[in-house]
């Protein structure tokens, strides 16, 4: 069977079936993490595209119902979007607007690329199989799949973890992956 | 001083995003890096520019922060006697 | 097999891929202080284009003054590459992939007029270089970090394989801004001085300006002269967001998955990442150790250019197969006294080779790190 998860700000499916939840927006995302993970502190360093994409595998993974966090070649992360890091990439740019307030943050800079959330969730999982981010303008699934499919051309590459993550900022966001 | 500990371990949690947090739960005693609080080297890098924005103090050299961010106190002695703001 | 057919470099050291070999060869980089550039008030030392020298190459070709910097360096870059070969950019059966970390970052900036915002977006950016060839297909943008390089080139293996397409115009790119120097000044990451990949002195790393295209192609039947891209792999290091593998996990394991069962003996150098962070360097000795290569010579580029991030590995590895042609391992700039664990094979000075194969090695933030097999003739 074909785990999928979606997550809006409005809205969580696993599998299909919608999740109960009381908060909408970036409170969604903290009200998921706390009800379905709550043992990884690191989460609340996260800008919101990663805190979206640790989200939405974890609830993926769960779905899964595979041994967790055993060490693996040959489980691809492969993500994609229209906006990369766009959210953190605004939020570290407040760091450094006003030459009166010139302050860099590094935890803000880290932040400000958009596979760093394919690397979050490969830390936590123990995957040290291709991790890969691919940005397009439009959500075409097409594309998305031919990409998926030229991943399983490295022949370590067994499965993959996958699909679209995309964040304009803290209450837009969209997440729509699934295992293949 | 207990005002400078108490504000710095707020400053502190913000600044590192410690959600969960409260000040009474950092011992100003105990290490900052390696076990208790488990900060990293990213941590370690915001801490001095925490320094910075709220105290003037510039470090010139990125491992003197080794030593001033051994503990909540030894943080705290360090900006009263350097700080400029 | 996956062939190449034609590239091009845009960098402070000349507008095509053999006056930068050139200047390469010959030590030459355009490293250099920058104090008070973008009203930065720490000052850095990097390599960056003379924008007027683009701004009159690209005159030639548009004059269309709506096109951004970093758009001008890749559409130049790909014009160049396209110019030397007969192919048809208008064709779909031709794919442009663009690898790059920021792109049109510098657009953030709230001074910045001029633009849509929507032009920071990494695909409108590619977009405004398929649409100047009037190609028909959605660019694919690879933004894995500084690994982007070999990812796109990895990418374009991979279409060509599938057979959906019979070319793919690969460009790496990046112009660096204040948003991306301040951001490494604050990891303090940046040497002050020229950096010194792999040496005992190392403090860290430069920045640099690039833009680099390949052509590649498939083909059934190469001749000894066809440059063939055997292998690529991508691995994570399952580690921490920004610091290197303390056991170059990821590096290695890329490595491995290249080498295959490979004679390491026909392997003329290693082309590692080198950054010359006290951190990288050190990892990637650990790395080449595990893939049991430490006696295969092993060099840098990040002397010339500086880390020229989306560009890093298209740039480094035309470089690399430019060297081979020239029967020449490039001598690794700002080298003295080596500085790692374990002991490589560096040089400052260049050395000959008369082998046929290269990999490039790369590292980037997220853990990610990718490998590429080159060999000449297919000798792999």
């Amino acid at each position: 069977m074909r785990h999928e998860v979606y997550i809006t700000p409005n809205e969580v499916k696993v599998d299909g079936k919608a999740l109960n939840h009381k908060e909408n927006g970036a409170a969604l995302l903290t009200e998921l993490y706390r009800a379905h993970i709550g043992d990884y502190p690191k989460f609340f360093k996260m800008d919101t595209l990663c805190k979206l994409g640790f989200v939405a595998s974890e609830l993926l993974l769960q779905a899964e119902g595979a041994p967790r966090f055993e060490p693996r070649e040959d489980r691809a992360v492969v993500f994609f979007n229209r906006n990369a890091s766009l959210q953190a990439d605004t939020a570290y740019q407040a760091t450094i607007q006003d030459p009166e307030n010139f302050f860099p943050s590094p935890a803000a800079f880290v932040y400000t690329l958009p596979n760093i959330v394919t690397g979050e969730i490969a830390i936590r999982n123990k995957y040290f199989g291709e991790t890969s981010f691919i940005v397009l303008e439009d959500f075409d699934e097409k594309t998305m799949m031919r990409e998926l499919q030229n991943a399983f051309q490295d022949p370590m590459t067994k499965s993959i973890l996958g699909g679209w993550l995309d964040c304009t900022d803290e209450n837009h966001f969209e997440a729509k992956l699934s295992i293949i | 001083m207990d005002d400078l500990i108490y504000t710095l371990k707020q400053q502190i949690i913000e600044a590192l995003n410690l959600e969960d947090m409260k000040p009474e739960d950092i011992d100003e005693n105990a290490a900052l890096f390696g076990e208790g609080l488990g900060l990293d080297s990213i941590d370690a890098l915001e801490l001095i520019v925490l320094m910075e924005k709220n105290y003037g103090i510039k470090l010139k050299d990125p491992n003197q922060g080794k030593e001033i961010f051994k503990s909540v106190s030894v943080m705290a002695d360090y900006i009263s006697k350097n700080r400029t703001k | 097999m996956i062939v190449k057919v034609s590239d091009n470099i845009i960098s402070p050291l000349g507008m095509s891929t053999a006056e930068n070999y050139a200047a390469v060869k010959a030590g030459r980089s355009e490293l250099k202080r920058h104090d008070g550039l973008w009203n930065l008030p720490e000052f850095f030392t990097a390599s960056l284009m003379d924008r007027n020298k683009v701004e009159l190459a690209f005159a030639e070709l548009s004059d269309n003054e709506q096109y951004t910097f970093f758009e001008k360096m890749i559409i130049l870059s790909a014009k160049k590459a396209l110019e030397q070969t007969d192919i048809d950019p208008t064709s779909d059966k031709v794919l442009f992939i663009l690898s790059t970390t920021k792109g049109n970052v510098f657009l953030l900036d709230r001074r910045e007029t001029g633009f849509p915002e929507e032009r920071v977006r990494l695909g409108m950016a590619a977009k405004q270089m398929t649409d100047f060839f009037h190609n028909p297909n959605i660019p694919i943008v690879v933004s894995n970090a500084c690994i982007s390089g070999v990812c796109a080139q990895i990418q374009a293996m991979r279409e060509l394989e599938s057979g959906h397409f019979d070319y793919v115009v690969t460009v790496g790119a990046d112009v660096q801004s204040a948003f991306i120097v301040s951001g490494f000044q604050s990891f303090k990451a940046l040497s002050v001085e020229p950096c010194k990949p792999f040496d005992a002195n190392r403090c860290g790393l430069n920045l640099g300006d690039a833009a680099a295209t390949i052509i590649y192609t498939r083909k059934e039947t190469i001749d000894e002269n066809d440059w063939v891209a055997c292998r690529g792999a991508i691995r994570n290091d399952a580690n921490h967001i920004s610091g290197p593998s303390r056991t170059g996990e990821g590096s290695y394991r890329a490595l491995r998955a290249v080498l295959g069962d490979m004679n390491p003996d026909k392997i003329a150098f290693i082309n590692a990442h080198g950054t010359a962070t006290p951190y990288n360097d050190e990892m990637e000795s650990v790395a080449i150790e595990r893939a049991g290569l430490s006696h295969v010579p092993v060099n840098g580029l990040k002397g010339y250019y500086g880390h020229t991030m989306g560009a890093a590995g298209v740039l480094e590895t035309i470089l690399s197969m430019q060297a081979i042609d020239d029967n020449n391992i490039l001598a690794t700039k700002g080298f003295e006294a080596i500085g790692v664990t374990h002991l490589l094979l560096l040089s400052n000075q260049n050395q000959p080779t008369e082998k046929r194969a290269f990999i490039k090695l790369l590292s980037g933030f997220g853990g990610c790190n990718a490998a590429i097999l080159m060999a000449k003739g297919g000798a792999a």
